[in-house]
């Protein structure tokens, strides 16, 4: 019986989240000249800055109004009003962002007051300008990347000028993957013939090309005009619920947009889903090639279903991910023995309990979690497999357990951002690397292509002559 | 001096200014005057500064190895500041683990204090053999008011260790220098004195300001060692909180970041008559002076002499094959501080020039200390943000940039060779033998044969046309 538990400690230990803004920011980064301005002090900016470029190894630009002690006691109001003018008249943004800090929620600044006034006083300013609320005390990185959505969803679409008036795409919500992940998905849509309107799609803003020269405004990127033209598209598809679900519930309330809420579609079945549900939106029929990825995914788990039945896994990261992965880890016969996320998300836990039942394992399900309750755990009962972000390091060290990177931050290892984990072929990937994964196991060793597992029962004077790491 | 990206903030004027053929400051205003450091930055202009809290937190409390880092506040200020700056030492407890008191929003509206006391203890129970515990304020906990100093009082009288609380909220000063500002005091308040050792301190100096970033101490340890001194504390790299209580019993204090440290060595010279020295631990001269300058301190001078003539033996051979390779190349320098003036000298050993210098919170002293080592037609920048940044890149094209994470992905896309001179591309770079891991890091970064591949070989951007990609047109 899987179950749900809660962490209880107040103090959080090497937590597995991080804060709002940063969500925004990166939501605006798929949005094409798109600025950000981060209204607070100077580090509630260069942290995430800092973070995302050591994840995606690209530049990352994004403005702060500088608040200081003076600020803080009369309010930002005056700094944001630089600020805009200065982005505005320096970069000639197609968008400008505005997202809050803990520091200008707490001391109660208005931001959509203040872009109105500036916009008052600036008539010739006419690119759209968003406030969107990200103080961190509220949610985690997720919530800011959400709530850009809801804001896009609530004011950039041009309502349909007569019913039934369509643009004949679809409104593609990824949330939070990495722009492999985007590019895998729009890998399925084109062979399915289909086009998307994404939100957002920073698929080659943050994974950029070298050109000579550098071009001025990086390529890539949704445009304004297609994000005002996403109100007559056919349907809105979110593959996440937590990170752009909302977003298409408001297409459908405001602008008649049938919304398809997903499970990532993460493995075979989450997958099948999605192209399902594509297929079922235009009547398009499921192509060769995608019939073809599928095959060989079911082919890649045929393969190598005798290394990974059975193995214990520990999994922690953004729910929706966890989400998508336990299908996965499900499909190759091992167990989420641990899934924990930071939020303190009740129906999500039960959402998870009844998904593991229909799947078949047993878990246990962590909620409001931090790392060194998850380290615990496994100290307490060992797993063979970790999969999360670099942060898992840690314990992988100290457990001498292999982990599989995903989500965000990979800082430790080079181009997991340009990989793609969703999708048939982002599923055979993970086969292919978690499997390899276990291969390299200290405690095992690889005979050609069998696995020979180290201190197993039977007679310990056997000499081992191949052996991963020192000699056994 | 005039940028083309700053047509519409003619404020940056004064904070850009250019050594004239006479050797002469010419500030971007036009004036003659000093260029202009240490002040708030212009609100959207896209700078590179961080906050105070990442001052304190992330440079000078955080290298302290046997505490509990414990940020009271919000969960990200803690996330991003967690693991990233390599402030090694012989354990890593401190690298591995943060700690934070993750204020939700009832916290914020009903205050703090009691979930940060329940914080401390729960975090002192799961790490018992933590030595104390250091406490970092953010802004929207300064900001309700939490009085975290009586927490840390209380804190301190239950769990029975030092419990140090640090008012190094984020907005409280212009830029990370602040902080440094904040953790040397209080750690001098706190700590410094609490514990009257016996010993004979007679030789016994305090390396103040090295953080040992990627093991620089390795470097430089042993030289100190070999003239006969005894290091009791480093301020703060690889340092435990017991070793910062009794630093107030060196002889002397030799001073290696000045910006961000000569806070301690001036209330300790007001409080403890300790004396101290600056130096620069990079590079042949800098590294030679160092030595000499404590050795003459205790009478030494033989030893230091004989130690230099040592290590120089051994590594002059190497620099000066370097030198063949790297003469005539020329440097941007933008580092956060100090670097940008500790390492003039060092590149000219190996036969650069530094074309031009920026510092993300230097003062005035920082950039006295530049511009007396530039050369004409060199140029100071402070504070610079992105545009300038690139621009600097685009039309001086220097051969080389040495910064930090954040910049070197806009040298490289801008096809300029880069050195992390923050966090290092291998290191350590300090001392005798640290120059040569620094030299070669250059001389791969210049003659990695992938700049010829650019050059020759990159096209510009294919003209983007309207596709399903989400993707349609180009400015
Ligand atoms: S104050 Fe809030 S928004 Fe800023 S870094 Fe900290 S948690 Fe994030
Ligand atoms: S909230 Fe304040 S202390 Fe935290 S990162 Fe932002 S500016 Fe720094």
């Amino acid at each position: 019986m899987s179950y749900i538990s809660k962490q209880e400690r107040a103090v959080a230990i090497n937590p597995t989240r991080s804060c709002a803004p940063i969500g925004a920011m990166l939501a605006n980064y798929g949005i094409h000249g798109a600025i950000t301005i981060n209204h607070g002090s100077q580090g509630c900016a260069t942290y995430p800055r800092h973070q995302m470029a050591r994840h995606f190894r690209e530049p990352v630009e994004v403005a702060t109004t500088s608040l200081s002690e003076k600020t803080t006691v009369y309010g930002g109001k005056g700094n944001l009003l630089a600020a805009l003018k200065n982005i505005v008249e320096r970069f000639h943004p197609t968008l400008i962002m505005v997202c809050s800090t803990c520091l200008s929620e707490t001391i109660g600044d208005d931001i959509p007051g203040v872009i109105d006034e500036f916009l008052d006083k600036h008539p010739e300013v006419t690119i759209p300008i968003l406030s969107v609320k990200t103080p961190s005390y509220i949610g985690n990185h997720t919530t800011g990347f959400d709530n850009f959505l809801k804001e896009i969803a609530n004011n950039l679409p041009e309502r349909r000028k007569k019913k039934g008036e369509t643009n004949g795409k679809i409104n593609m919500i990824p949330g939070w993957v990495n722009p492999g992940d985007i590019r895998e998905l729009k890998h399925i849509l084109r062979e399915m013939g289909l086009h998307g309107v994404w939100l957002t799609d920073y698929s080659e803003t943050l994974d950029g090309g070298y050109y000579e020269p550098r071009p001025h405004v990086a390529r890539g990127g949704t445009t304004i005009e297609e994000l005002r033209s996403s109100s007559k598209s056919l349907a809105t598809v979110a593959l996440q619920r937590h990170v752009g679900g909302e977003a298409a519930h408001i297409y459908e309330r405001r602008y008649n947009v049938p919304a398809h809420v997903l499970t990532m579609p993460i493995g075979l079945a989450n997958t099948d889903a999605l192209v399902d549900t594509l297929t079922e939106i235009t009547d398009h029929p499921v192509p060769e090639t995608l019939q073809v990825e599928r095959a060989r995914l079911l082919d890649a788990l045929v393969d190598t279903h005798m290394f990974t039945t059975g193995l214990r896994v520990a999994l922690y990261g953004d729910p929706d991910l966890l989400e998508g992965l336990v299908g996965l880890v499900a499909e190759m016969g091992m167990t989420p023995a641990y899934v924990l996320t930071a939020a303190d998300n009740g129906p999500w836990g039960e959402r998870m309990v009844e998904l593991s039942e229909e799947l078949g394992v047993e878990s246990e399900i962590i909620l409001k979690g931090d790392l060194h309750e998850l380290h615990k755990r496994i100290k307490a009962r060992p797993v063979d497999l970790l999969i999360g972000h670099s942060k898992g390091k840690f314990i992988a060290d100290a457990e001498r357990i292999p982990l599989l990177r995903v989500g965000f931050p990979v800082e430790d290892r080079f181009g997991y951002h340009r990989r793609a984990i969703v999708g048939y072929n982002g599923a055979i990937a993970l086969v292919d690397e978690i499997t390899n994964l276990i291969f390299e196991r200290k405690a095992s060793a690889v005979v050609s292509n069998t696995l020979l597992e180290l201190g197993v029962e039977g007679p310990s004077n056997v000499p081992i002559a191949v052996c991963n790491g020192s000699a056994a | 001096m005039k940028f083309t990206c700053n047509q519409t903030l003619p404020e940056r004027a004064i904070h850009i200014a250019l050594k004239g053929p006479d050797g002469a400051c010419q500030r971007g205003d036009g004036s003659g005057c000093f260029i202009a450091s240490n002040s708030a930055t212009t609100p959207g202009d896209m700078t590179e500064r961080g906050c105070t809290y990442a001052g304190c937190r992330g440079v000078v409390g955080g290298p302290v190895k046997d505490v509990i880092q414990l940020t009271h506040g919000p969960i990200g200020c803690a996330f991003f500041s967690w693991g990233y700056r390599p402030h090694l030492a012989d354990s890593d407890f401190h690298m591995k683990y943060t700690f934070v008191s993750d204020m939700n929003e009832t916290n914020i509206v009903f205050g703090g204090e009691k979930k940060l006391l329940q914080c401390i203890i729960e975090a002192s129970n799961e790490f018992p053999e933590a030595k104390g515990v250091f406490i970092y304020n953010t802004c929207s906990t300064a900001l309700i008011g939490d009085d975290g100093r009586d927490v840390a009082k209380q804190a301190e009288e239950l769990i029975g260790k030092p419990v140090v609380f640090f008012e190094c909220e984020g907005f409280k000063g212009v830029s990370q220098s602040m902080g440094h500002h904040v953790g040397n005091e209080t750690i001098f308040r706190q700590l410094v004195g609490s514990v009257e050792p016996e010993g004979d301190f007679s030789r016994a100096i305090n390396i103040i300001g090295d953080y040992n970033i990627k093991n620089d101490l390795r470097t430089f340890e042993y030289l100190f060692e070999a003239i006969g001194v005894k290091i009791l504390t480093r301020f703060t790299g690889n340092v435990s909180v017991d070793e910062l209580k009794i630093m107030h019993k060196a002889t002397l204090n030799v001073v290696h970041c000045q910006r961000s440290a000569t806070y301690i060595a001036d209330m300790m010279r007001d409080k403890y008559g300790t004396p101290y020295i600056n130096v620069t631990l990079w590079g042949i001269k800098h590294m030679s002076e160092a030595l000499r300058a404590t050795a003459a301190f205790f009478g030494l001078e033989a030893e230091a002499e004989a130690v230099i003539a040592r290590e120089l033996a051994a590594i002059q051979p190497k620099i000066d094959a370097y030198r063949q390779r790297l003469q005539g190349k020329t440097v941007f320098i933008y580092q956060g501080g100090p670097r940008a003036w500790h390492w003039i000298e060092l590149l000219r050993e190996l036969g650069m020039e530094t074309m031009t210098a920026a510092t993300t919170f230097g003062h005035d002293d920082d950039y006295q200390k530049i511009f007396d080592q530039l050369s004409p037609g060199a140029l100071m920048v402070d504070n610079p943000n992105v545009p300038e940044i690139e621009e600097i890149l685009r039309d001086r094209r220097p051969d080389l940039f040495i910064s930090g994470n954040k910049e070197k992905y806009v040298a490289y896309k801008l096809g300029v060779p880069f050195v992390n001179g923050h966090t290092y591309d291998t290191g350590p770079y300090a001392g005798f033998v640290g120059m040569l891991n620094f030299a070669r890091d250059i001389d791969k970064a210049l003659h990695a044969p992938i700049w010829q591949t650019l050059r020759t070989r990159a096209r510009p951007a294919p003209v983007a046309h309207h596709t399903s990609h989400g993707f349609e047109e180009v400015v």
